[in-house]
């Protein structure tokens, strides 16, 4: 039954060969294409993340220095709308339609900051600065989770990117940076 | 004499070792008939290696006699004496070794079985190991989620947003 289907080297080399050669046509394109996706295009502003054992901080310091810290809505909370393991309590406001990079890293451990709805995935290594630079088009509440084990409260420590237009944003800002000012 | 005992249990016990090593031993008195599927004395029963390399059957003298009738015209042979001849070469025809086996009845049954223990351990897993869902999967609370999804316009390009009709406040027919 099976002695037909043995021994036909001819026939194995050339279905080797062939698609050999039909994914390399494949390959180099797309490794290009690859490439050429990572590059950043003079970003408009400067986020930093840092990730914590459980939660996020965000500094901005190109313009004005801002600097919070974002942990999870506890889940005994009253109010009935809010997505449970996903809302924060403070949100990380950024402008739309301009590009925005990104420069993430850790505190203490390994933690890694996504917001699928963007595409962005970004370990938070630390000791090490990861860049990456997303834009967004649309206004709105985009929401994420970290995605690298981090220890006993790894699920509960979300990101909420709140999309808004450049003066909210500029007004945003300014009375962040007031606030804290006033603290001191 | 002594040299000559010596030599002659020694060239009986080298018979022994080629006789073992190529099995020639194991097979008893069955007569050695050809190549076989790898050339090793076995008899296997294969449809795509009709031919095994030893017969069946031990030859016994009433199995000789047959052999020497079966030189001669074969028309003088009985049915039944052709048939002693085939079970002597052969343990099954091939209608025999193609016929089905009712196997896949105990495969279907063993695998019911395997499933339905797997069945019990989830029924049971649900009534006393899982806890009670957080607050919000309460009908409430998830009218309210989804109020809040379609007010933020969560994916209104291909998801949820693009299934509302925000001008008249109702989903979209």
């Amino acid at each position: 039954i099976n002695r037909f289907v043995l021994e036909g080297q001819m026939i194995e080399v050339a279905w080797t060969i062939v698609p050999a050669i039909i994914l390399i046509f494949i390959a180099m394109p797309s490794l290009r294409l690859l490439y050429l996706m990572d590059e950043i295009h003079e970003p408009t502003l400067t986020l930093k993340v840092i990730g914590h054992q459980w939660y996020w901080s965000y500094e901005y310091s190109d313009f004005i220095k801002v600097e919070f810290d974002s942990y999870m809505t506890p889940q005994d909370s009253e109010d009935k709308s809010t997505f449970r393991l996903l809302d924060t309590d403070n949100h990380t406001v950024l402008p739309m339609n301009s590009f925005i990079r990104i420069i993430v890293t850790a505190a203490d451990v390994l933690h890694s900051w996504t917001v699928p709805s963007l595409g962005v995935k970004t370990d938070a290594t630390p000791g090490r600065l990861n860049q990456c630079s997303f834009l967004m088009n649309r206004p709105g509440l985009f929401y994420g989770q970290c995605s690298e084990i981090c220890g006993a409260n790894h699920s509960f420590m979300p990101i909420v990117v709140e999309s808004v237009n450049t003066n909210t944003f500029i007004n945003w800002v300014s009375s962040v940076s007031e606030s804290s000012d006033d603290w001191k | 004499m002594a040299s000559r005992l010596l030599f002659s249990s020694l060239r009986q016990v080298q018979k022994l070792q080629k006789a073992c090593i190529h099995g020639r031993s194991r097979i008893g008195n069955r007569e050695v008939v050809g190549f076989g599927y790898n050339g090793q004395y076995s008899y296997q029963d294969r449809v795509d290696f009709p031919m095994p390399a030893i017969r069946f059957k031990e030859s016994t003298p009433d199995i000789v006699a047959l052999r020497e009738k079966e030189k001669g015209d074969w028309r003088k042979l009985t049915l039944e004496e052709k048939k002693a001849l085939y079970r002597a070469s052969f343990c099954l025809t091939f209608s025999e070794i193609n016929a089905p086996t009712g196997e896949w009845k105990s495969i279907v049954g063993l695998a019911c079985v395997f499933m339905s223990i797997g069945i019990w351990i989830v029924i049971l897993e649900k009534l006393f190991v899982y806890k009670e869902l957080p607050a919000s999967f309460s009908e409430e609370s998830k009218k309210a989620q989804l109020k809040r999804m379609i007010d933020l316009r969560v994916n209104p390009i291909e998801g949820i947003g693009s299934k509302y009709d925000y001008e008249k406040g109702e989903w979209k027919k």
